[in-house]
Formats: C-alpha cells, structure tokens, sequence
C-alpha cells in the first residue's frame, strides 16, 4: 500500500533530478537563475539545520491552519442549513455566486490596505480561498442524502430536527464534507504562497520572493521543494481521512 | 404503552399529487381499511397504484388530502418510533455499525448502554446475525442488510410494522429463506404488519388478509382472507388456486393501466 504509492514518486523524483541535471548540462545557465541540485540540496540542508525552513513552513502552515479551521467553522454549519433548506438556500446562494468566481488572490490589495502586511491580512485571503470549497461540498453532501435514510431516522425516533440534524444529515454529508476540506485546504495553501509573495516578512512564499530579489534561485527552489514535498504529505492524510469517513462506500 | 400490537384503521384516507405541471394528480382514492391488531395484511397491486403512498402516509411521511389514518384510537400525525418501517433499499446508516444500526432506535428511546446493546444482541440473535455486531454496513451482502434491517425495526418495540417491498431487491433464494424468517420473528412478536409487495406468491406465502389495489387512482379492488395455515407450501394446491384468482384480477387492472397510458 505505501510502497505502491511511494515507488512511483520516488521515480518521479529521480527523474526530474535527472532532467534538471539535464537542463544545466546543455544550456549551462548561470547559478543564480538555475543551480545544480547539489547545491540546491546543499541550501535544503543548510536552511534546514539553521531552522529557518522549519519557522517559514510553520508559518505558513498556521496561517493556513487558521484559516481553513475558521472558514470550516463557519462554511460546514452554512452548508448544512443551506442543503437542508430551500429557503436559506435561496437567501445565501446569490452572495456565494457573486464571491466565488473572484480570485482570492484579487483580494490580497485589499487585504493589504486593509490589514498590513502583518498575520491578519493573510488569513483573511486564505479565508477567502478555503470557505468556498468547504461550502459547496458541504451543501451538495446534504443534498445528496438518499431520503430513504432520513425517512429511516425518524421512524426510528428521530422526529425534531435537532436529532435528525446531528443523528442522520451530518453523518450521512460528512463523507463530502472530508472531501471539500481537503480540496480547500488545497487552495489555501496555493494562496498563502501567492499572498506571502506580494507582502510578508516570513513564510514559504516570502523565502521564495525574497530568494528571487538577492538573486538566490537555489533559496527559491528550496521553498518550491518544501511546498510540493508539504503538498504530496497532506494529500495523503486527507486520502487517509478520506477512506476513513466514507465507511466503504465508492 | 409500547410493545403490543395495536389494530390500524383507515377512513376514508386519499392522496393527490400536484404534478410538476400543477395539474393534480390523484394517486389514491379514498380507501376504507381496517386491520386487527396483530394481523399481517399485505397490499398487492400493479405499479403506481399508491400502494406505496399509502403505506408512507401510515408512516407518517406526507398528510393525506383528505380522510386520516388512527393507530388504536390515535390519529396518524408525522413520523413515530411505534411505527417501524423495512424499506426496500434497506436504508441502514453506513457510518454505524451493524449493532449501531439495531441500536439506533433504542438510544433513541431513552434506554441505557446496557439494555440496549443486550436487546440489540437479542433482535440480532433473532435475525442470526449476532456474529455480525461489529461488521460494517457495506461488508455485508444484500440478504444480510435486509435482515438487519429487520433486527432494527423490531428491536425499538413499535406495536406497528410497515414494509414497502423489503424483499424486492433480493434474488429468489434469498427471497423464500427471509419470508420464512420474517414469518417466524412476526409470529413471536406478533406485531400488526402491513407489507407492501408486487409479488402474488408473496403475498400468498405470508398475509392473513391480502389487499389487492385497482390501477391510478389507487382504491380496494377486493380483499382476500387466507386461512392457510403456516407453513404454507407454493406446491399446494390451494396455494395455487389463490394464485390463480389473484392473477386474474392483477392481469385485469394491469390492462386497465397500460390502457391509460
């Protein structure tokens, strides 16, 4: 089960060194817009042992965390109300049609003049990028509950909506609900990169903006290596999540 | 209050749909029913004969139109634990497990840790499956669903049980073993029981009074009491001679429907 996944990636990992080495052999490029991966990995490993890749990933990672909690909080119980009933729907609907199609990341100017470039700035756009996602699975696993499953709730005795609520509709939307978190905490993790490469003082996405203004492409491949190695790790717990909340079904 | 049958009585209880069109649809006619407490009465018809319906509206889905339903007395207003229902897809939650599913009902209730796991055990022991307690929902093949559906609906008790097709999803084997077990768990329990089917031999195998409905708009077309005595064998002749009867009326308003389009 692991090695059937890691095999594959760790040939696509060997393959790109491959390729890099590749690039730099023919085009022979200067080492401050591509370096070789040894001296890429030599800054991994300095960046590493000096903690300050793990301080920038921290960062970035709690701006996310933060986020994508906040947004949940609010989008799961929104979702539910909103599958759950045509009148909220029919209230709410309109807003998220307008917001959804506009980039989070045309929110960071205003999440700049608004904010600073300090923390609250950041996971405001990252807010921006989770809440949909988790919303709009929220809403579609509510209303693709079978109602054979609700008409089975309340003959059993689930027969106020409370009940029924925390009993039948949530556990039955939860499946869905797994797979929005993890397609949002998807898109908030590309936004904080994005956000912390216009304004930031820490951060992945500030290790690789700033890399780029001292001329440091390997410092830039460093913070692109941990955003993908970050991305591969989170998608496998979500993976894991996932199974785990869909109780043997797909 | 709960545990003993309670006797079932339908006047005058009708159903009309607003189609998506907002032309009214009657799906069932006024039907006049009286079922005896501890009777097994299954309604047979073609489809689309509101039989369905009809059975929904005894559960507490959807107001009738007009005329009402009353369990001992008390009329039928929304969805209640005393009446249970085994719906044909098995609707069983699949985040619980099999026991989860057989105690739903009795957590509902109100009942302790320990009392609901041992009646659970027991419905389940009931149905066969007390080996199964711990497996998950979708582990189990489609005869083992329905008889833990079973289990579920008995274990809270309900003086009432309604079945809408359970066994229509099922192959013919499985069919036949699980009209006989749920013969056997109705006549220890002895609930009243409404049961829904499509099915002539089934209704033959296991009704004391069978129901036979008219196409759209749904009404009695006739009322047969059975006093076979169980088990009933399909070879016998008088089984079918009761098919036979009840083949030429189904035929009858199965022309009749397809004459209507």
């Amino acid at each position: 089960m692991f090695l059937s996944r890691a095999l594959p990636l760790a040939t696509a990992v060997v393959v790109i060194v491959i390729v890099w080495q590749l690039v730099i052999a023919i085009f022979r490029p200067h080492i401050s817009l591509l370096p070789p991966p040894v001296i890429a990995a030599q800054e991994f490993w300095t960046l590493l042992a000096s903690g300050e890749l793990f301080l920038h990933t921290g960062t970035s990672l709690a701006r996310v965390f933060s986020a994508w909690t906040i947004t949940g909080a609010i989008a799961i119980p929104l979702g539910l109300a909103m599958g759950w009933s045509r009148r909220v729907e029919r209230i709410v609907d309109p807003f998220v049609e307008i917001f959804r199609p506009i980039s989070p990341l045309a929110w960071i100017p205003l999440a700049i003049l608004w904010f600073g470039i300090g923390e609250a700035g950041k996971v405001f756009v990252v807010c921006v990028a989770t809440l949909f996602p988790t919303l709009l699975s929220t809403i579609a696993g509510v209303k693709r509950i079978d109602p054979v499953l609700v008409h089975a709730g309340q003959v059993l005795g689930c027969t106020d909506q409370a009940s029924l609520f925390c009993k039948v509709i949530f556990p039955a939307a939860l499946p869905s609900i797994v797979v929005g978190l993890r397609i949002s905490f998807g898109t908030g993790w590309a936004a904080i990169i994005a956000a912390e490469l216009v304004a930031a003082r820490s951060g992945l996405g500030y290790l690789i903006a700033n890399g780029m203004e001292i001329l440091r492409a390997d410092k830039v491949l460093v913070g692109m290596a941990m955003i993908g190695i970050l991305g591969v790790f989170f998608d496998a717990v979500f993976r894991f999540l996932h199974r785990r909340f869909s109780w043997g079904e797909e | 209050m709960i545990g003993t049958a309670k006797p079932l009585s339908l006047r005058g209880i009708a159903k009309t749909y607003q189609s998506k069109t907002g032309t009214p649809v009657e799906a069932l006619a006024p039907i006049d029913l009286e079922i005896a407490a501890g009777e097994f009465v299954v309604i047979v018809g073609p489809s689309g004969c509101g039989k369905s319906t009809l059975l929904n509206m005894l559960a507490g889905f959807g107001e009738p139109t007009s005329g009402e339903a009353r369990v001992g007395g008390e009329k039928i207003q929304g969805p209640d634990i005393d009446r249970g229902m085994v719906f044909q897809s098995y609707a069983l939650f699949p985040w619980l497990s099999v026991l989860g599913n057989v105690e739903f009902g009795l957590e509902r209730k109100g009942l302790a840790k320990r009392e609901r796991r041992q009646i659970a055990m027991e419905s389940l022991r009931m149905v066969g499956l007390e080996d199964f307690a711990g497996r998950a929902i979708n582990e189990l093949s489609g005869g083992m669903k329905q008889r833990v559906a079973i289990a579920r609906a008995f274990a809270p008790q309900p003086s009432i049980i309604l079945m809408d097709e359970p066994f229509g999803a099922l192959d013919a084997l499985t069919r036949r073993f699980l009209q006989r077990e749920l013969l056997r768990i109705w006549q220890q329990h002895k609930k009243t029981a409404v049961f829904v089917t499509h099915s002539v031999p089934e209704a033959i195998m296991l009704a004391d009074r069978i129901v036979v409905m008219t196409a759209r708009p749904g009404r009695i077309r006739k009322i047969t009491a059975l006093d076979l005595p169980h088990p009933r064998e399909s070879t016998s002749e008088r089984f079918r001679d009761c098919e036979q009867e009840l083949y030429a009326v189904l035929d009858e308003e199965l022309a009749k429907s397809f004459a209507l389009g």
